[in-house]
């Protein structure tokens, strides 16, 4: 297990809960990401909000480290959960991604079952049959899924609808008991009903975990999050509370972004 | 259509558009009335092939040639086709492991560019002549680590000429589970093993084994690996280290017998027809294995 403190003795959470410390990602001489530092409270949704290009997801992937997986990305800075560097050598990127899981743009459901994808990650540490059946049903009742497959768990994932694959990725993740739940725009490939149950499911898991949501669509970070990021061009350009960002931006940038003069 | 539409429908387009397409289409159906003829280019060698063999086999086919040896100028094919599975069981013992190897290092272990190194390795073993390999087991097995001339030395030269292309397949297997779904696994704290096994090995498995089955079916036609190094014999094996006979051998040793020993040649085509039998067989498999991979993306995908 990673040296992460049991969630019962987190709580007041500190200041500092992940942290993200003068980060850079480069490619070439290409600058993805341009001295990123932020702050990302416990128990928050913390919506990032720009353009395409922007950056938005290679910053969520650098969160659980999932950014190593692409080739040819070069970091500097800091990434750091309740004080402990993330990329130090000593800690195993496995197992980071538990504690922080993710959800990508379109679902990724395994070619098998429900119960057998949501339990996935039970799977990998060989947990016993009783905790996977009690933390798959935990999982997809916190991801609202559990109502619409709990009379045939067996059925294969594929025949599900998008929007409920998507929820089944995020029970996928639940399952492992994350910290922190990384949403990399979960909802563009889903039709309006399919957002709106995502929206619902994230509004709920905001009382256990701090969630990160990537999204290009102003509306939605209006409705889901308590605190906005604007990214620019690999570059931070402010972040508060929603309201202040969506209603009294202080920069130019994201108030052009935000009354749509350019997307 | 009535002339009004007609006449609207003409004043749609101008005369270059029209003119254009009318060339394109005139283009495309010319290469349709092709297509029939290509056809018969391909499947008329292999028909003839077929007729020819059958021409010359079946007259004198009989079942007890399944059960007899070989013995001087006439008997059946019982010893070189017990050789000949033997032969491909110990290849496959040989190219199915390894190749699945080479394909998950160069399909989803090795960072850039090491799996181009595996694949560009298994391309210039597929590119070498198969009668080098020959030369390479009778040096290297038969004569430096002295097998002799062996099944065992037949069958390990065997699977290292079916080795490529069960990797490369393997490889293909692999490298084609969506990206989407490594990320997902490794995203949920599995390691890239784990994804291997629990995520890309399902997925991947119909085209690995059509895979197998293509190698199979390659390696089941071959000679020259086998000349020097398996050597020829009428009997089925009993021990790794007896020389082995096998249905290509048979072929090669008594198709250019003179007219005379008529029974002798007749043989000679038998063994192809059941050869050609296997072969056929294998292909059908890995037809239906690379469409049930085919469905299986599919799915994935939709």
């Amino acid at each position: 297990m990673i040296a992460v403190p049991d969630p019962a003795s987190l709580a007041p959470a500190p200041a500092g809960f992940l942290e993200v410390d003068h980060l850079s990602v480069r490619a070439g001489a290409r600058t993805i990401l341009d001295d990123v530092t932020l702050n990302i409270p416990d128990r928050t949704v913390t919506g990032v909000l720009g353009p395409s290009g922007c950056g938005k997801t290679t910053f969520i992937r650098c969160l659980n480290r999932m950014v190593e997986l692409s080739r040819g990305l070069r970091l500097e800075g800091s990434v750091r959960l309740l004080g402990r560097d993330l990329y130090d050598r000593a800690i195993d990127p496995a197992l980071v991604r538990r504690r922080i899981g993710m959800v990508f743009q379109r679902p990724t459901v395994f070619p098998s079952s429900v119960f057998e994808n949501a339990a996935f990650g039970l799977r990998l540490v060989h947990a016993s049959e009783e905790e996977v059946d009690r933390r798959v049903e935990d999982a997809l009742r916190r991801s609202g899924l559990w109502d619409e497959v709990r009379d045939d768990l067996d059925r294969s994932a594929l025949s599900l609808s998008g929007g409920q694959q998507q929820r089944l990725c995020i029970a996928r993740a639940l399952a492992v008991e994350p910290r922190v739940l990384l949403l990399d725009e979960p909802t563009s490939n889903l039709d309006p009903q399919g957002t709106q149950r995502i929206e619902a499911t994230v509004r709920r898991l905001r009382e256990d975990i701090a969630i990160v949501i990537v999204t290009h669509n102003v509306g939605q970070a209006a409705r889901i999050s308590d605190r906005v990021a604007f990214l620019h061009a690999g570059r931070l350009v402010e972040v508060g509370p929603t309201a202040d960002i969506l209603e009294r931006p202080r920069e130019a940038l994201t108030e052009q972004f935000i009354t749509g003069r350019f997307s | 259509m009535s002339a009004a539409s007609e006449t609207a429908w003409a004043e749609w387009f101008s005369p270059e558009e029209l003119g254009h397409f009318r060339r394109r289409r005139s283009i495309d159906r010319w290469f349709g009335r092709l297509l029939p003829v290509v056809f018969l280019v391909a499947i008329i060698p292999i028909l003839d092939l077929v007729y020819w063999v059958s021409q010359r086999s079946l007259p004198t086919f009989t079942w007890a040639i399944l059960t007899t040896n070989p013995t001087g100028n006439a008997g059946g094919l019982y010893g070189p086709l017990v050789g000949t599975v033997y032969l491909l069981l110990m290849g496959l013992a040989i190219a199915v492991p390894l190749g699945i190897l080479a394909g998950l290092a160069s399909g989803v272990f090795l960072p850039h560019p090491w799996g181009e190194v595996v694949r560009g390795a298994g391309d210039l073993l597929v590119g070498t002549p198969s009668v080098i390999l020959g030369y390479f087991g009778y040096f290297a097995l038969v004569l430096y680590l002295g097998w002799g001339a062996s099944l065992l030395a037949g069958g390990v030269t065997l699977g290292i000429f079916m080795l490529p292309y069960v990797a490369r397949t393997s490889d293909q297997a692999f490298s084609s589970v969506p990206t989407d779904l490594r990320d997902a696994a490794l995203g949920a704290g599995a390691r890239l093993r784990q994804y291997a096994a629990r995520i890309a090995f399902p997925i991947a498995l119909p085209q690995v084994l059509s895979g197998i089955f293509l190698a199979a079916a390659i390696g089941i036609g071959e000679t020259a690996p086998l000349l020097w190094t398996a050597l020829f014999s009428s009997y089925p094996p009993t021990q790794l280290s007896e020389p082995t006979g096998y249905l290509t051998g048979l072929i090669w040793n008594y198709f250019d017998e003179p007219p005379t020993f008529g029974t002798e040649v007749t043989l000679a085509f038998q063994a192809a027809l059941i050869l050609i039998a296997i072969v056929v067989a294998m292909n059908v498999i890995v037809r239906v294995l690379a469409e049930r991979s085919r469905r299986k993306l599919e799915g994935l995908y939709g």
